[in-house]
């Protein structure tokens, strides 16, 4: 295990920004902490880095506990979301400046640097200083003066929070490949879902300074345990139902039992179906999955390679009215994309969470 | 049709105004003072700035304004942090003490230095004498240019951001390598331009010296005593004769000034 976090707690005043948190990670993972501003996920890392104190619990980094060490004896890299290069220096300068520090031979350090130049794309940028170079570059330059003296964690404060969505996009494949190349264990903050998705092992969503949940990104959208988890990640239509043994009631349409959801026999579930699991048809038979009502089409929108569908569902499903389905343009149900067309309502595939007595998320 | 505004004879005037102020109050003095300095010529000027008094008065002047620059660069760099990145009970206090030399008179400083440390004061030395002596001109340039080096520094360190700084601690630098490598470089030019106005203030004080030193010919005479002795005494050329070279300084020191400046502007827009 690379990093150990356990019971770590910090309050700001009467504020809790991080609630009793434990966490492993393991060597080589990248895992991306997700959650909205103001979740405590930045503390958290700041706290890993010691950058932050800890009220209670313990930090280990590579076996070591370094709870009560200062910054410099962590030996961790922190990537900022504004750069913060030293923007006296120059890009050599600002990558060698914990070679220096550690007292590398002159030409080790000089090999070094060239190599992460050449990792970040970046040769021959040596003598420019930070204010020549665009965000992007100034941010790859950050990542590698936090690489050069081989941390043993990385940790990235929502490194692309400040750039172009085109750039962001470039950068995240760049940092995936140096993560990847190098295997070091990284922690990455953000509150950008798709670069969670894109980047990561395993992603911890985090709400109020407290873990919600962990997992890969495919288990945690398609098999989440929490409703907080299901309308964080994506969007989610919830429909109320009944587990037995056997089948998942909807109403009185009996549909079979997903697995995994085991634990929620005999208890109210809420059904959740993904936007893209909804089918529209003009009959029940003309559906490839489980017809669950009739309904008229409200509204359509566009959703880029995709068209948003509102559903009114007639008469509603245990109190749901509405129902969103994401529909491909060209497919053959284009034609009943029309707003006060009668359709056919059906699910493709979808999973149990228990039964919401907390807010969803927004 | 466009219709071209009526030209207005305001601007001329308000331009007017300003110009004509600083050259009355401003330029014609240091007019003055070469015009009459230069008179006979440069031989009474090189006779006077060679004469035993006058070059006792000016290595006084410089020795003690450089002892008063080193003094209040490190008390003040020290105030600055302290005032801007530590909190202790009595900051505001403090943060107001900076700026008694502001409001001060100098005469009034130079007296209380004299109540403080003359023959009979609280603090009257035992060993070496303050007043009416080397150590007292020193403590008076010192007191008279004390906030200049903090109130520039301050406001630079509260405007520098946190990160940088933590970056380099993550890395793995010490406090002070932080401090030489990171912060330094960010508040040198704000640095550079409270030690040349602490100078200028420090070189050019006339008031509290004047008080606290006695003004002894030849012993605790100061470069400003001597022109201010001169002109009492009628010597006129003596006096224009200092007074061009104090002046050449300062403009000497505006033109440091501007450089500064520029440099200031120049790495604030790096950022």
């Amino acid at each position: 295990m690379s990093i150990i976090l356990t019971h770590l707690r910090k309050s700001f005043g009467t504020q809790t920004v991080v609630d009793d948190l434990s966490l492993q990670i393991e060597s080589g993972e990248l895992f991306v902490l997700l959650g909205a501003s103001g979740s405590g996920k930045s503390t958290l890392l700041r706290m890993i880095a010691g950058l932050a104190p800890l009220d209670a619990g313990q930090i280990w980094l590579n076996d070591r506990n370094v709870t009560g060490l200062v910054p410099q004896e962590r030996g961790t890299g922190f990537v900022f979301q504004n750069y913060s290069l030293f923007r006296h220096m120059t890009v050599e300068q600002n990558i060698d400046f914990g070679l220096g520090i550690r007292r590398v031979p002159a030409a080790e350090r000089r090999r070094r640097v060239q190599e992460l130049l050449r990792l970040i794309h970046l040769e021959g940028y040596e003598s420019r200083l930070p204010n020549q170079l665009s965000g992007g570059q100034q941010q790859r330059v950050a990542l590698a003066r936090a690489l050069a003296y081989e941390p043993t964690v990385l940790l990235l404060d929502e490194p692309f929070g400040a750039l172009d969505v085109k750039i962001r996009v470039q950068l995240r494949q760049n940092l995936r490949e140096i993560q990847r190349a190098l295997g070091v264990t990284t922690i990455l903050v953000t509150h950008d879902q798709e670069e969670a998705f894109e980047l990561s092992d395993r992603i911890g969503i985090i709400h109020h300074g407290k873990l919600v949940e962990v997992g890969t990104p495919s288990v945690l959208y398609r098999r989440p345990r929490t409703h907080f988890t299901a309308t964080f990640l994506g969007d989610a239509n919830l429909l109320p139902a009944r587990r037995n043994g056997t089948h998942v009631y909807l109403g009185t349409i009996a549909l079979p039992v997903p697995e995994a959801t085991d634990a929620l026999r005999n208890q109210p579930v809420d059904l959740l179906v993904r936007p893209e699991e909804v089918e529209l048809a003009p009959t029940d038979g003309a559906l490839s999955g489980t017809p669950i009502a009739r309904g008229i089409v409200r509204s359509v929108s566009f959703a880029g390679p995709l068209e948003r569908v509102n559903v009114e569902l007639t008469p509603p499903v245990d109190g749901v009215r509405f129902v969103d389905a994401l529909l491909t343009p060209h497919g053959a149900e284009r034609n009943l994309l029309e707003p006060q067309a009668e359709v056919s309502v059906g699910i493709r595939s979808f999973h149990l969470l228990p039964r919401a007595d907390v807010p969803a998320a927004v | 049709m466009v219709r071209e505004r009526p030209r207005s004879l305001l601007p001329l005037v308000i331009v007017g105004i300003a110009v004509g102020y600083a050259l009355l109050l401003l330029i014609a003095p240091l007019v003055a003072i070469v015009q009459n300095a230069l008179a006979d010529g440069l031989q009474p000027v090189i006779d006077t700035l060679t004469e035993p008094n006058v070059v006792h008065a000016l290595e006084i002047t410089f020795a003690m304004t450089v002892g008063a620059v080193i003094i209040n660069t490190v008390f003040g760099l020290i105030t600055a942090w302290v005032l801007v990145r530590q909190r202790f009970l009595g900051k505001t206090i403090l943060n107001t003490l900076v700026d008694i030399p502001f409001v001060f008179s100098p005469v009034i400083a130079g007296y209380a230095l004299i109540v403080l440390f003359g023959r009979n004061g609280w603090l009257a030395p035992s060993l070496i004498p303050i007043v009416f002596a080397l150590p007292g001109i020193l403590l008076a340039k010192t007191f008279v240019s004390l906030p200049f080096v903090t109130r520039e520094v301050g406001p630079v360190l509260e405007t520098l951001e946190p990160e940088p700084e933590q970056a380099a601690y993550v890395i793995g630098a010490s406090q002070w390598k932080t401090f030489r490598a990171i912060i330094f470089p960010e508040i040198w030019p704000g640095l550079l331009y409270g030690i040349v106005l602490t100078l200028a203030r420090a070189l050019g004080e006339f008031g509290a010296v004047a008080v606290v030193s006695g003004g002894i010919e030849g012993r605790t005479e100061t470069a400003t005593m001597f022109v201010f002795r001169a002109l009492s005494d009628r010597n006129d050329a003596a006096a224009y004769s200092v007074s061009l070279l104090l002046g050449l300084i300062a403009v000497f020191v505006l033109v440091a000034l501007r450089l500064v400046r520029r440099g200031m502007k120049s790495s604030h827009r790096k950022g």
